[in-house]
């Protein structure tokens, strides 16, 4: 039964979907406590399934019984298994969150919006496990058209910046189509086990070249990298409070998970486009992204764009990790993966949180925080040692690992480039916390609204997380080292 | 909002063609497993059928009561078409493994073949309802919630 568990992992939010309307029809408010129950189930079979693959190594599930490079192929191995279980459990408690911070003109639509939700979660699972190219294509477009409608689902602003994430993210879904073309022309195969065996034989053909530059690109404006990054802070600002922390933890991380299995499961990781190794270019716009994305923090003036700004470089910071390529670069960079999908997660309940019971949009209006809220600005300074990367929160061993990994390598520029980005984020969290606890805006006479009990377990929850990831770094630093790594590693 | 065409050439027309259609989308969802056809053209004709009857009678009218009703239906095709798969599931195959399909005094040939066409139904429903709504939505929802937003 147990090699079952990556489709029914992916099944069960995918047939809530289906059935959420139905139920719906007469009950809108059962629909958030069955995406709960139901996300909550998955989480509990992704842990299962983790333990599955420590015990017996990798679960291959080909759909209908046909074998892989004919059938459709899950593979569900130690990467795979372990970024699912963090998927799984952010998306409970961003659900939890959801229910009091979601739009409240929603009305009869509740429905369709816990659809959606339901909808994005199982496109990312179907990302995470799919095992050929198309795939993922076919789910990067299930989650990103669930979450172009989320985004603009409160109407007004939002719209707009829905509507420009709809043209940019469809760009990248085409361009991304196009490069599998490619692939598939030049080898008749989408299998990515399959694929591995003929890409690296082929890398002087300019036919794969074009399209691994296709797919990089499409999937880069998927993980907002630098230069392609215009639809994120926009997107992320504008979109309801409760969908936020869905986008800023989960998306951009997994079609990043999605091009680490093109890079490293299928054109191999000592693939050169004319002598120049691709890994090393993925590093340098890594440094570059890491770089560009915290300085870009710094200057906003939006809490939530500054989040959305840091997210984008560490991205850049994961980017880097996976680029130095060596066994400890690789796993740092997953680790920092999995730590940046919780804070990024955890720093936008704060705003949301902040934004709910005291109003706060822009930097200005965080004086209102102070002696009113200790446990928020708590939960804040965790995130931001974390974030700056001070022990013991995971991000700071998540740094670590990357920056030993670059030692290894001899590769300085990217132990530079951490380093700034570092620098820029701890000033760009200076900047909050002057703001918190020296501004002289008087905090009295603003209206707060106590925060309902399920905001308060999302926050303490990602908060609690990011320091027991921290404290059990260790055992899933070796968990990644010993069954995530690439083959040729 | 759409209107009923008025003309009787297109009305009676139309009395002739709608069941043609679905007559032969039928045929095309019945014969998909051994030529070319299937779930999603046929899926595709059953609606047009529908989309057509909206056009020539007019949404409000009794020839195109199904189509008002069917949107409802919405999820009913993938309900289908993954209770088949979870079917297979149980039975101890892989998810949509046909051979595993635990129904008592069939060979595993016959089980490929009803699985086969349970999923196809299904997979025209769901096309046919999507067809329809696309149609429904575009047209005559002109004053429901959104376009006050």
């Amino acid at each position: 039964m147990s090699h079952h568990l990556p489709a029914l992992i992916f099944l069960l939010p995918f047939l809530a979907a289906i059935c959420m309307p139905m139920v719906g029809l007469k009950n809108p408010g059962w629909c958030w406590p069955m995406a709960i129950a139901v996300v909550f189930a998955m989480s509990v079979a992704s842990i299962a399934n983790v333990v599955v693959v420590m015990d017996s190594g990798e679960i291959r599930y080909a759909f209908s019984g046909w074998a892989p490079p004919i059938g459709i192929e899950w593979v569900d191995d130690g990467l795979a298994s372990i970024i699912m279980v963090t998927l799984s459990l952010l998306a409970l408690i961003s659900l939890i969150n959801a229910g009091p911070t979601s739009p409240s003109t929603l009305g009869q639509r509740i429905v369709p919006y816990y659809t959606l939700i339901l909808l994005l979660v199982s496109g990312m699972t179907g990302i995470i496990f799919a095992g050929d190219l198309f795939n993922i294509f076919v789910f990067l477009e299930v989650s990103a058209l669930s979450g172009y409608a989320l985004v603009g689902v409160a109407g007004g602003k939002a719209l707009m910046s829905a509507f420009r994430y709809l043209i940019l993210g469809t760009f990248g879904a085409s361009l991304y189509l196009l490069g599998v073309g490619y692939f598939y022309a030049a080898t008749g195969t989408l299998n990515m086990a399959d694929l591995g065996q003929r890409i690296p034989e082929l890398m002087t053909s300019k036919a794969v070249v074009g399209g691994l530059i296709f797919m990089f690109i499409g999937l880069g404006i998927k993980m907002a990298l630098i230069p392609l990054h215009g639809w994120l802070p926009d997107a992320y600002t504008h979109a309801p409070e409760a969908i936020s922390p869905f986008l800023a933890s989960l998306v951009t991380k997994v079609a990043l998970l999605a091009w680490i299995r093109i890079m490293f499961w299928v054109v191999g990781a000592n693939a050169e486009i004319e002598h120049v190794p691709v890994l090393f270019l993925l590093e340098e716009l890594g440094a570059l992204t890491a770089v560009v994305g915290a300085f870009l923090a710094l200057t906003q003036h939006e809490v939530k764009r500054m989040f959305a700004y840091g997210g984008i470089s560490h991205i850049g910071l994961i980017l880097i990790g996976v680029g130095i390529g060596n066994p400890t670069g690789f796993a740092g960079g997953v680790f920092y993966l999995i730590n940046d999908a919780v804070m990024q997660a955890a720093l936008f309940f704060l705003a949301g949180a902040a934004m709910y019971q005291y109003g706060v949009r822009s930097i200005e209006d965080l004086g209102r925080l102070r002696g009113q809220a200790p446990w928020m600005t708590g939960a804040l300074i965790i995130m931001a040692m974390s974030m700056v990367g001070l022990p013991p929160t995971g991000g700071f061993f998540g740094k670590w690992y990357i920056v030993l990994g670059a030692l290894e390598a001899q590769h300085y520029l990217a132990v530079a480039a951490v380093i700034i980005s570092t620098i820029l984020t701890l000033a760009f969290f200076i900047k909050l916390f002057e703001r918190i606890f020296r501004d002289s805006q008087p905090s009295s006479g603003i209206i707060s609204v106590e925060a309902p009990f399920s905001i308060k377990v999302s926050v303490g929850t990602a908060s609690a997380a990011i320091i027991l990831l921290g404290l059990f770094s260790d055992p899933i630093m070796g968990f990644l080292l010993e069954s995530a790594l690439p083959p040729g590693l | 909002m759409i209107q009923p065409h008025d003309s009787v050439l297109v009305q009676t027309l139309g009395r002739l063609l709608i069941p043609l259609i679905q007559l032969f989308g039928l045929y095309v969802l019945f014969f998909g497993q051994y030529g070319p056809g299937g779930g999603f053209v046929g899926g595709v004709l059953l609606g047009t059928s529908v989309i057509l009857a909206i056009l020539i009678f007019g949404p409000r009218s009794s020839h195109s009561a199904l189509a008002t009703k069917i949107i409802r239906g919405d999820g009913l095709g993938l309900i289908i078409f993954a209770g088949v798969g979870g079917l297979c599931l149980i039975g101890g195959g892989e998810f949509l493994n046909y051979a595993d399909l635990e129904i008592p005094g069939l060979k595993t040939a016959s089980r490929r073949y009803v699985g086969i066409l349970l999923t196809q139904i299904g997979v025209a429903i769901d096309v046919a309802v999507t067809a329809i709504s696309i149609v429904i939505s575009l047209s005559f929802n002109d004053n429901d919630e959104d376009s006050h937003v």
